[in-house]
């Protein structure tokens, strides 16, 4: 049994057809990339898996249980986080909060607990601090812990926003383009990073990217979509080599269209 | 022995439990019980009208923090906060003046009844943001004002409903001195347990939504059970100012719950400093006393304008009006911004840098 198994699923808005009939599995501990030019369907894809939007049919299982009619938070309940691509932080909260925050489904204490601050809610915001720490060590942002995110700099503001999923414990982590608009040393850290996390803390990653090398070194299965539909499946090599996909990216080498064109 | 006018130059936490401590550092824990003490001291060294004015104020303080957990720190807008504290008075009233139940056992109630009324008229916020949420708290501030008024049998109508003072033991809370301390202690609560709410996992939950609610479902927040919730321990608060209010002036009748009162408080919460428990009590005595202050001022002008005392409440109105918008424009995060502004620069006096 495969860990995710998006069985065609499909999605409109009105009468556009965001997603059609896409199918794909993710296997336990693997990275695996979601690609497609613009508008192919990649963000809503991620978007039916962690719950912002409701599929109008097929089905999502997560570790063989049905995903779809459960609400976002219970979703990451189950254990999946989520970086998005526009940088969705809160950002009045400092780094720490942030992260703390990501702990939120692992941590128990309630409104009565937390005013009072006795004992049990005390210690667990210690023990939770903890492991938020842990995450600011491997992310290397010890140095801003206590700055309000929303004063760093957007390549930081991308780092804590991984590390606050990750905060979750996450068993299934969505990437959303998280080197989107960086710098090749920021996206050399963030590919680092990516590496660690899987090998290191053991979570299964689905990565939205737009940079070739990256997909392609990183991942070890691909999915490609183009207007919304699934037109290949299978590892790096294969994708490479998939005339669909090179159609879809580099456009049809025919003469009518070089025609038409002229 | 260190001098205790140097600053230190850092925090040396040795421990999570102390970096998580709400006054990290030794000398402002000190300062911050400093101040406690100013206040315990104060009836003793100024006038009964004078105690008078620190009750209203701390009464005030009380509603501003719990509006203060909604709007500022929730972000959700709410203008009922005049009805939810008709709540509380009334509950009160009914509680000991018709039943004969104890002050004592009165108070909290009071309080969940208005945290329960506040969470029924909380329940579409998961669907209403913004200005429609508003306009939905201003049917709540209708409906509720309208059914005090009307529901003569249990709150007397228009004519408003007589309260006591409330007494422990053999011992009754008549003197000015001895409301002002009851107040206090419940203000002093209501901050600590504000504070605290806000460095744990519900308070961040609470921020988190006011910052990016689809982030924070995301991250495994129930949107609807905690904004639901943010309703009910705000107007916890304001359930208990309204009862220690009706308490306190013995008297209580729908006038003294109508739209103004909830402008006024979001005034407090505005001026004082959105998603600040310090800021609150800022906000809530600046508009406490600023109309006591411009009557001193109107009767200084009397002297030289004797027609100032007829203008006086479109004068007062109009002065609070434009001080909200000079805040808005000059200082939106408030008192309490001004108030970290300026211990920032006492840090570095008297470097610039």
């Amino acid at each position: 049994m495969s860990l995710l198994e998006v069985d065609k699923v499909s999605l409109h808005f009105g009468g556009v057809l965001a997603l059609s009939e896409v199918c794909f599995q993710v296997e336990k501990g693997e990275i695996f990339a979601l690609i497609g030019p613009n508008g192919a369907g990649k963000t809503s894809m991620l978007n039916c898996i962690s719950g912002l939007y409701a599929p109008s049919s097929g089905s999502i299982r997560f570790r063989g249980e049905e995903l779809l009619g459960l609400p976002p938070h219970k979703r990451a309940a189950k254990g999946i986080a989520r970086a998005f691509q526009n940088i969705e932080l809160f950002k009045h909260m400092t780094v720490l909060e942030n992260l703390m925050l990501g702990r939120h489904v692992r941590m128990r204490s309630g409104l009565l607990a937390g005013g009072l601050y006795w004992g049990k809610a005390a210690r667990e915001e210690a023990e939770h601090r903890e492991a938020v720490e842990e995450i600011i060590d491997f992310l290397e942002i010890q140095a801003i812990r206590h700055k309000p995110v929303g004063t760093l700099s957007y390549g930081l503001q991308k780092r804590v926003e991984v590390g606050r999923a990750l905060a979750l414990s996450p068993e299934l982590l969505l990437l959303d383009e998280p080197m989107a608009g960086m710098n090749s040393e920021e996206k050399e850290d963030m590919a680092r990073f990516i590496i660690d996390i899987h090998e290191e803390r053991d979570v299964t990653i689905i990565l939205i990217e737009h940079d070739m090398g990256v997909v392609m070194e990183l991942s070890h299965h691909i999915a490609v979509l183009d207007f919304g539909r699934c037109i290949g499946f299978g590892t790096p090599d294969e994708i490479q080599s998939n005339p669909r996909v090179i159609e879809a990216y580099l456009g049809q080498a025919e003469s009518e269209e070089v025609g038409s064109s002229a | 022995m260190r001098s205790p006018f140097v600053s230190e130059c850092g925090e040396f936490c040795t421990s999570y439990r102390a970096d998580m401590a709400l006054y990290k550092i030794p000398r402002i824990r000190y300062r911050v019980y400093g101040v406690l003490f100013l206040f315990l001291m104060l009836p003793w060294f100024v006038s009964e009208y004078a105690t008078s004015l620190a009750t209203l104020c701390a009464i005030a303080s009380i509603g501003a923090i719990g509006l203060n957990i909604l709007t500022g720190f929730t972000g959700q807008i709410s203008i009922g906060v005049g009805a939810f504290l008709g709540v509380g008075g009334y509950t009160s009233a009914v509680l000991t003046t018709t039943w004969g139940l104890s002050f004592w056992i009165a108070l909290p109630l009071a309080g969940l009844v208005t945290a329960l009324v506040g969470a029924l008229f909380g329940i579409p916020s998961l669907r209403l943001k913004g200005l429609y949420l508003a306009m939905a708290t201003l049917a709540a501030q209708v409906i509720i004002l309208y059914t005090i008024n009307h529901w003569d049998g249990l709150t007397g109508g228009t004519g408003g409903m007589i309260l006591a003072r409330p007494t422990l033991g053999g011992f009754s809370f008549d003197s000015e001195m001895s409301y002002y301390y009851l107040t206090l202690t419940i203000l002093v609560g209501a901050f600590i347990f504000t504070s605290n709410l806000f460095r744990t996992r519900t308070g961040r939950a609470f921020i988190a939504v006011r910052d990016r609610d689809l982030a924070a479902e995301v991250m495994g927040i129930n949107l609807f059970r905690y904004k639901v919730l943010a309703f009910a321990i705000s107007s916890f608060f304001v359930g208990l100012a309204g009862a220690l209010m009706g308490h306190y002036t013995m008297v209580i009748s729908p006038e003294h719950f109508d739209i103004g009162v909830s402008i006024e408080y979001l005034a407090m919460i505005l001026i004082g400093g959105l998603g600040s428990v310090v800021g609150s009590i800022f906000g809530a005595v600046f508009i406490t006393l600023l109309p006591v202050v411009l009557r001193e001022l109107i009767d200084i002008v009397t002297v030289y304008l004797p027609q100032a005392t007829e203008h006086f409440g479109a004068l007062r109105q109009m002065i609070f009006g434009a001080i909200v918008i000079v805040f808005l424009i000059y200082e939106p995060e408030g008192l309490a911004k001004m108030w970290r502004n300026f211990k920032d620069s006492c840090k570095l006096w008297p470097f610039s840098y």
